[in-house]
């Protein structure tokens, strides 16, 4: 080899020194890094490690919490909540759920398809089945045995619990004792049943609407219309009466409270049957208002008043004539006791002036004829007197006030004529009634006038006493004159009955004072004993 | 006085002409059988009586009838009007006062009576200052 080779070798040398220094350099260099990586992903991990450990703890304390908060729901819920295994053992059972069934799972071993009442075996095995396969069952309902062997009805929610291979392991139920609400329930239908018979058999038709449609008719309103039920069910109340507006007979009587969700009001309709005919009834409407969204019940009770509206205008007509023909009566019997008094006071007048201008012409006999005429006309003029008072006695023209019935009495004995040897006196102080006077003293007059005449003993005495009822004022006349046959105590008191043997006696006195009696809400008697005398005792309304 | 009649019952009318004729009164008695009649004679412009004398029920004009035209006059209402009937009828009587009469005379039954009546109510307005025409 030669110096150059050598130079040459040495150059070479060199650089590859160089190079693996640089190598070297580079490799250094990535070491470095990797390490510094290394430090790095080792320090992350590290706090990956810390975070894990810190959320697992949280996850732990979490679970424990919920794992507690569930317990207390488990213990605190209200109604009967029950786990049990896929054969119906009971694995738990809260409170409530003791209480309903008496049993503690706690104590004893419970299956739950022991408690079902017999009738509800083959249902819940079904209904078990469903459970299975469905994996939940809701609204199951059935009746099981409590421990004291009480029958109870029971509603039941319940789901299968899985475990993670989603293989059933358990199932978990709500429980409702519905045992009240089917008790109440029955009741209800029980008062439906009753409030069907009522509305069946209400005289009153019963229409039930809903949005103006009848829904429901009872058998009432089938006879009242003569539709039968499915035919009124496809009309409304409108179609079938005659609108309110035009008809005269509509009378609003709202007579009742006005409600938040009730409005009742009454009115007179007149409706049309299916034949066409109409008829007036009462209608009673009442708007009940339902739950929101649901729509309005209508119930109207129609009342048929067409016999009872014509009875009615039948004998409001019958009091108008009845009125009118009173007061023509009355009218008329004015007018015919004018027109008879009339030509008996010309008669009068032409007999006295007969006496007067011609009594030197005649003879006793002819005086005698002339004054029994006179007397004749006058116990005519008496009589329609008395039938003019007697008809127009009547209680619509009283003019009650206070009447003290001493005057009274002592205004008889002046103006009536009373004999010498007869006297009237009252035994104790008379009342001051309320009556109508004229009336009264009418009253007193005719029966005192009646007395005093007809008394033969030596020393007449007609004395008038008084007693108080409760209710009535009772008088009595008393005399000692002929006294009256007992078979005539009746028949005295009916008009033109007189059985007086004067001449003058009309037979209207006491029909009169009967009338007036009548007027007062009185009784009239007596007592007779023929020689001895008379009571009259009367009563009248205070 | 001057007095006017008004009735229709020629019995009543002898009635009244006995009565005064027998008490020898100096009454100057106009008749009239009815309300027309009466009417007539008032308005006739002969001179007005002193008082009238009315029967309540007569033929073609009452006496009610009669008395409503009397007193919606403005002359005649002046005139003192008794009436003289035999209607013993409340509501003829309150009507009658109710127009406006100066008194109201029942016709007794026996004539007696009647002259007793005629000669106290003729008396009493003898003794009246009268309107005179």
């Amino acid at each position: 080899m030669g110096p150059k080779s050598n130079l040459i070798l040495s150059k070479m040398e060199n650089k590859e020194v160089t190079l693996l220094k640089k190598a070297l350099e580079r490799q250094k260099k990535a070491r470095l890094q990797a390490e510094r990586i290394l430090e790095e992903k080792s320090k992350e991990l590290y706090d990956a490690t810390n975070q894990l450990k810190e959320s697992n703890e949280r996850l732990e304390n979490m679970l424990s919490e919920k794992t507690s908060e569930l317990e207390g729901v488990f213990y605190n819920i209200i109604d009967p909540y029950i786990v049990m295994d896929i054969m119906g053992n009971i694995l738990r059972m809260n409170g409530a759920a003791k209480e309903l069934l008496g049993y503690d799972n706690n104590i004893e071993e419970i299956n739950l398809m022991n408690l079902v009442h017999k009738d509800y075996v083959q249902y819940t095995q079904e209904s078990f089945h469903k459970l299975y396969e469905v994996g939940e069952l809701k609204n199951y309902k059935t009746k099981i045995l409590d421990k004291d062997k009480n029958e109870k009805f029971i509603h039941v929610n319940s789901s299968i619990i899985y475990d993670k291979n989603r293989k059933p392991i358990a199932a978990q139920g709500v429980i409702r004792d519905i045992t009240k609400e089917d008790e109440i329930e029955k009741l209800l239908a029980e008062k439906r049943k009753q409030l069907d018979i009522i509305v069946e058999n209400s005289p009153l038709g019963i229409v039930l609407t809903v949005d103006d449609k009848i829904i429901r008719a009872n058998n009432a309103s089938v006879n009242l219309f003569g539709y039968t039920e499915q035919e009124l069910k496809k009309l409304s109340l409108d179609k079938i009466s005659m609108t309110c507006n035009n008809s005269t007979s509509i009378k609003e009587i709202s007579n009742f409270e006005p409600s938040e969700n009730q409005e009742n009001y009454s009115l007179v309709k007149r409706f049309y049957k299916k034949d066409g005919s109409t008829f007036l009834a009462k209608t009673l409407i009442s708007r009940v208002e339902q739950e929101k969204k649901q729509k309005g019940y209508q119930v109207a009770i129609i009342e048929d008043i067409t016999e009872q509206r014509n009875l009615e205008e039948q004998k409001e007509q019958l009091l108008k004539e009845l009125e009118a023909s009173n007061k023509g009566l009355q009218e008329y019997a004015h007018i015919v006791s004018h027109d008879l008094k009339s030509p008996l006071r010309s008669i009068s007048a032409l007999s006295t002036w007969l006496l007067e201008d011609y009594a030197s012409s005649l003879d006793e006999n002819g005086v005698f004829q002339l004054k029994a005429m006179q007397e004749k006309v006058e116990a005519m003029d008496k009589l329609v007197d008395g039938i003019l008072k007697y008809s127009t006695i009547k209680s619509d023209n009283l003019d009650n006030t206070k009447v003290d019935v001493n005057t009274v009495i002592k205004d008889i004995r002046d103006i009536i004529y009373i004999p010498d040897h007869v006297e009237v006196k009252t035994l104790n102080k008379l009342p001051t009634i309320f009556a109508d006077k004229t009336k009264i003293h009418q009253l007193f007059q005719n029966i005192i006038g009646n007395a005093v005449v007809h008394i033969e003993e030596e020393k007449g005495l007609v004395s008038v006493s008084s007693k108080e009822t409760p209710s009535h004022w009772e008088f009595s006349i008393k005399d000692n004159g002929v006294g009256i046959p007992k078979e005539y105590h009746e028949k005295i008191f009916k008009i033109f009955q007189s059985i007086g043997n004067k001449e003058r006696s009309t037979g209207i006195g006491l029909s009169i004072v009967k009338k007036i009696i009548d007027l007062y809400d009185g009784e009239i008697w007596l007592d007779s004993e023929i020689g001895k005398g008379t009571t009259f005792s009367f009563t009248l309304k205070k | 006085m001057d007095i006017l009649f008004i009735e229709d019952d020629a019995i009543e009318t002898m009635k009244l002409n006995r009565t005064v004729s027998k008490l020898q009164l100096k009454h100057n008695i106009t008749e009239a059988k009815n309300g027309e009649e009466a009417l007539n004679i008032l308005k006739s412009g002969a001179s007005l009586p002193d008082i009238i004398l009315l029967d309540l029920n007569m033929p073609r004009m009452s006496g009610t009838e009669f008395l409503k035209i009397l007193k919606e006059d403005d002359v005649l209402k002046y005139l003192p009007t008794i009436i003289l009937t035999t209607s013993e009828n409340r509501a003829d009587l309150l009507e009658c006062y109710k127009i406006g009469i100066a008194g109201y005379v029942i016709k007794p039954l026996k004539y007696e009576d009647y002259e007793n009546k005629l000669k106290k109510v003729l008396e009493y307005w003898d003794t009246n200052e009268l309107v005179k025409a």
